[in-house]
């Protein structure tokens, strides 16, 4: 063993995690999994796009906060509930901005800051819940269809290309006048449709390379299942990749919740898209500049939201792709 | 290359009728049933209403009434549209069909030149304010709220400075002021005619000439685009203008529509251009870092030359490759631009048949929609083979 | 801890009867021409294969790359399925069981007798888990053993493996390893839930020079300890002489000679293995060998014409070697045996 000596102290830092039979093993993996967090955000902080992209989301995140606290402090409930609210001392809405209204009110008389602030919550969990469908759907198809290839590979393979090749947004449409979609279906449908398409091809590809690894057959020599092999082996090392195509989904989610919402197709009381959507309803959007608070709040909400995690996906494809890095 | 063709087309083919199933059955499930919707509907006399539930086989069992609708389809029998009734699906759509095509094709070949272009300087002149301000301005438009934007290029400058229509394909008044001498259609399809064939006989000039030495070539070329350019113009204005002095000609007809054309063209452009430029920049500057590069600056070779023959080139290719995602999103981006400018095509139709539960409507026009989509793959996959020496079919 | 798994593996192993029998294995690998054609032309990667290792014996298997040899050791581990050809495994109750074509819980029975060290370190180990969870995924698949249990036991094995301290090493990832740490890991992994018989596909040869032999003393070290028997693959006589009390020489998918270690290095008889060994460099100068011309380079097994394989670059075959199949692999003397018909038998 003596020829070894130098080669063990390699890789080995100072601090060690104490004795084995001392330790409980889930204490041991959270704190492999906050170093590995750690060294993450060492990679991505020193990305600006992201960090901007998170500052915006990290506002977002306070405002959609806010609300219930104005709710229950400051805000009287009957006038500024955000959907039944009504403002009486005031003569004729919609009315500009003001001490009282901050962004104005609507033409119904609501208070359209607090629209703004309580549809942020909803706009987090709808991106959140179509994220997460789509990393499950993506991951495990693609994995799947890596790992077995043959006749389930080219048949989950043509249904993507359908899925990638149908332009998504007409779809939804149709999907939202017949079925009346509530935020939580929308989520479901977004995430199913980019589960099943883009991030299934690309998820697929990575794992096809992760499929040849030795390790693979290692696990097999061991005795592990398909099952055991797929999951612990071949979808941990996906996740970082599907984590990145989360942030554009969310992106997606939020973009198409506002235009199907625009439209008039939604089955929800209160967004950002249903702000714009009465303001088109009561013939204000024409009027666009003189009634500007009734237009710019939401969309610049929109867009800004969509814009942060797009901007934190890019910065997320530089820490996973790092050929993408400045040289 | 012909083998390929014919397998990409079975398999466009096989794609379209597993796209027209799931869709038949998607539909089947909504609630309430198709007949539902015209026992309700006013316009539907009872003998009109027997004669359509033969039609779409409702008194028989979903898989035979889905082979139905599929036989129907194919032999051009889209059904009849409920919300305008009695005007056939099909009718509809090829009124409308050549709106949206021509929107989205012009839409998408100026955008993807432009961002090619735009995403290759920037890339080349990297880490300078103005690439810097380019790319967070390609950032912001690539995510911005399309309908707020279709929404702002109406306000500025239709509303505010007063140059553009405020949207419609055209003004029914100022049209009929005009004279009744055409339709909108036969003055659209004209425009369309004579645009395809001037974009075409550039094209076919530049690929003839692509492999001749540079002199020649531009001493074929430069009078090849004017001689193009001045066939055009003389049948506008001509031919069809107020100097032949013919009968009703169409030149103010079709001024009327140009008109109304320009600010939805530049809006859907503006919209998809942000998507390919950021991309051309990505792709531009993972291409300057290859060894080749610095191979060519060593060689001494001017900057232009490195930049438009050795790099952009291959730049290119994922950027047509993702042609395959761009499109889908133009097309979800000229939808919205549509129905912000109540451009009557496609994207406007099936909003509204998707608002008033018109399912036949709705429905062929999503199928229409995923067919235009599926021959545009094509298209560029096509461009990608040409484009990529490695590939050969 | 250990001694207690050493007890145990010495008390199950019948010595009289052979560990592994191999006999006629075959595997083609079709040439793929499409989805819907039938392939219509196979690599003979590993073609009609016998041999037998005995209980505390080691097999080396020695050749160039693209012989079969790593083909051969995935069919006794099955990572691959055999096409024909029977393996013969003794189970722990001594009985001889045919492994062939196991599928499910016989598999998976299987698989606790059988382990595998691969190649290459960097690649072998998952990088997304710790080197406990790699070392005890084989009793954590198995269900073998509490929590508690697995984790003393990864610990004693991975002193023994030369990771000292253990609890150092058990919650670190790959990435923080050497090359010979991790192939250390792999080692424990092979022999943590306790097997008759590891294939060992070339175990040190991407490793650095300086720490190969340390590596090496472990393995044989450790095989020793716990009764294990190694298939060994390697294209380094060297290796396979420190390593291995019996050799076998293959070329393209065929075992061409195979004899006790010394016997093959100082009396090699096929023209093939006598050409491997006077590429072997001598480390004495004043020895010298003579030196054997094979022509051309190793080509791909697919559907050989059928005769002699070697023929190609054999400097010594006729009009026999070309007219006839590929020679049997038959005994010369001694349990020296070679598949040529230009060798004589021993005293013949």
């Amino acid at each position: 063993m003596s020829v070894e000596q130098t080669d063990q102290n390699v890789g080995v830092g100072a601090e060690t995690y104490g004795g084995v039979r001392t330790e409980q093993l889930w204490r041991v993996r959270l704190k492999l999994l906050w170093n590995s967090l750690r060294s993450s955000w060492a990679i991505f902080s020193e990305n600006p796009i992201g960090m901007i992209g998170l500052v915006i989301i990290f506002i977002f995140g306070l405002m959609a906060l806010s609300h219930p606290i104005l709710m229950a402090t400051v805000w009287d409930a009957a006038t500024y509930d955000p959907i039944v609210g009504f403002d009486y001392t005031i003569d004729s809405h919609p009315s500009a901005p003001s001490a009282a209204h901050l962004l104005g009110t609507d033409p119904i008389g609501r208070d359209v800051l607090s629209q703004l602030l309580y549809s942020t919550s909803s706009e987090f969990g709808l991106g959140i819940v179509a994220a997460l469908v789509t990393v499950t759907i993506g991951t495990s198809i693609g994995a799947v269809a890596a790992f077995y290839g043959g006749v389930i590979d080219s048949v989950l393979m043509r249904l993507a290309d359908l899925v990638i090749m149908i332009p998504s947004l007409p779809l939804l449409i149709v999907l939202g006048a017949f079925f009346e979609l509530n935020l939580l279906m929308l989520a479901f449908v977004i995430g199913i449709l980019s589960g099943f398409g883009g991030v299934t091809v690309i998820i697929k590809s990575q794992a096809l390379t992760i499929k040849v690894k030795p390790f693979i057959e290692a696990a097999r020599v061991a005795g592990g299942s398909d099952f055991h092999i797929i999951f612990t082996h071949i979808v941990p090392n996906l996740l970082p990749l599907a984590f990145l195509y989360m942030m554009f989904t969310v992106t997606t989610a939020i973009f198409s919740e506002a235009v199907l919402s625009f439209f008039g197709l939604m089955n929800i009381r209160m967004s950002w898209g249903i702000m714009i959507n009465l303001a088109q309803s009561e013939g204000y959007l024409l009027r666009g500049f003189e009634f500007w608070w009734l237009l710019f709040p939401a969309s610049i909400a929109i867009t800004l939201l969509c814009a942060a995690f797009y901007l934190v996906g890019r910065a997320l494809d530089e820490v996973v792709n790092p050929r993408l890095r400045k040289r | 290359m012909t083998r390929f063709l014919g397998r990409r087309l079975i398999q466009m083919l096989i794609t379209f009728l597993i796209f027209q199933a799931l869709l038949y059955f998607l539909l089947e499930l909504q609630p309430g049933d198709f007949a539902d919707q015209f026992y309700g509907n006013p316009n539907i006399t009872p003998a009109a209403r027997q004669v359509l539930v033969e039609d779409y086989g409702l008194d028989r069992p979903p898989v035979e009434r889905f082979f139905l609708y599929i036989f129907n389809f194919w032999r051009g029998n889209l059904g009849i549209s409920w919300s305008e009734f009695p005007r056939p699906v099909g009718e509809i759509i090829a009124e409308r069909l050549p709106r949206t095509v021509f929107l989205f094709l012009s839409a998408t070949l100026v955008s993807f030149w432009l961002g090619f272009v735009s995403g290759k300087v920037l890339a080349w002149n990297r880490d300078t304010v103005g690439e810097y301000v380019a790319t967070v301005l390609g950032v912001g438009l690539y995510t911005v709220f399309t309908p707020w934007f279709a929404l702002m290029m109406i306000l500025i400058f239709g509303a505010t400075l007063g140059i553009f229509p405020l949207g419609k394909f055209l003004n029914v008044r100022e049209w009929l002021a005009l004279g009744r001498a055409y339709t909108a259609n036969q003055v659209f399809g004209t425009i369309i005619l004579t645009a395809t064939l001037l974009v075409a006989a550039i094209i076919a000039i530049g690929i003839v000439t692509r492999k001749m030495a540079p002199v020649q070539r531009n001493k074929i070329r430069l009078p090849g685009y004017a001689a193009a350019v001045g066939l055009f113009l003389i049948y506008w204005l001509v031919i069809q203008g107020p100097i032949a002095g013919g009968q009703d000609p169409m030149l103010p007809y079709a001024r009327q529509i140009t008109w109304h054309l320009i600010l939805p063209v530049l809006t859907v452009t503006l919209i998809s251009y942000a998507g390919t430029m950021l991309l051309m920049r990505n792709s531009m500057l993972e291409t300057l870092s290859e060894d080749y590069i610095e191979t060519a600056k060593a060689k001494g070779l001017p900057e232009t030359m490195i930049r438009d023959k050795h790099a952009a080139r291959n730049a290119l290719l994922p950027v047509v490759t993702s042609l395959v995602y761009g499109i889908a999103f133009a097309i979800n981006g000229g939808i919205v631009t549509e129905t912000i400018f109540s451009w009557a095509g496609l994207g406007l139709t099936i909003l509204g048949a998707a608002q008033e539960q018109d399912i036949p409507l709705a429905m062929g026009t999503l199928l229409i929609i995923g067919g235009v989509a599926l021959v545009a793959h094509l298209v560029a996959d096509i461009l990608y083979a040409y484009l990529d020496p490695r590939i050969r079919y | 801890m250990a001694e207690a798994i050493q007890q145990d593996v010495k008390a199950r192993v019948h010595r009289d009867k052979p560990l592994v029998e191999v006999s006629g294995l075959k595997k083609y690998f079709p040439v793929s021409s499409g989805i819907f054609s039938r392939a219509s032309s196979f690599v003979h990667a590993v073609d009609d294969l016998n041999f037998t290792i005995m209980p505390g014996q080691s097999l080396g298997l020695v050749g160039e790359s693209g012989c079969g040899k790593t083909t051969t050791g995935k069919l006794l581990v099955r990572l691959h399925e055999p096409t024909a050809g029977s393996i013969l495994m003794q189970t722990e109750d001594g009985d001889m069981e045919d492994i062939a074509h196991h599928k499910g819980t016989a598999l998976r029975q299987f698989r606790r007798r059988t382990q595998m060290i691969f190649q290459d370190p960097y690649e072998s180990l998952n990088p997304r888990r710790t080197i406990f969870d790699t070392v005890a995924e084989p009793l954590t698949v198995q269900g073998i053993g509490t929590l508690t249990e697995r984790q003393e036991r990864v610990a004693a094995l991975l002193n023994e493996c030369g990771l000292t301290p253990p609890e150092q090493f058990m919650y670190r990832f790959p990435h923080e390893l050497s090359g010979g740490q991790r192939q250390r890991v792999a080692i424990a992994r092979a022999l943590i839930i306790d097997p008759m018989f590891i294939v060992a596909d070339e175990p040190t040869s991407m490793l650095d020079v300086s720490i190969r032999i340390g590596v090496m003393q472990l393995m044989s070290n450790l095989a020793e300890r716990f009764g294990v028997s190694y298939l060994y693959i390697t294209h380094d006589l060297a290796v396979a002489r420190y390593m291995t009390d019996q050799i076998g020489v293959m070329y393209l998918g065929k075992m061409v000679e195979r004899a006790d270690t010394e016997e093959l290095l100082s009396n090699p008889l096929h023209p093939y293995t006598q050409a491997l060994l006077a590429a072997t460099p001598v480390p004495d100068p004043r020895l010298s060998r003579d030196f054997i011309n094979i022509k051309g380079g190793i080509s791909k097994p697919v559907d050989p014409p059928p005769r002699c394989r070697f023929y190609a670059r054999c400097p010594i075959a006729d009009e026999f070697c070309r007219d006839n199949p590929h020679p049997p692999l038959e005994d010369k003397g001694g349990g020296h045996y070679v598949a040529c018909y230009k060798v004589g038998v021993a005293g013949a």
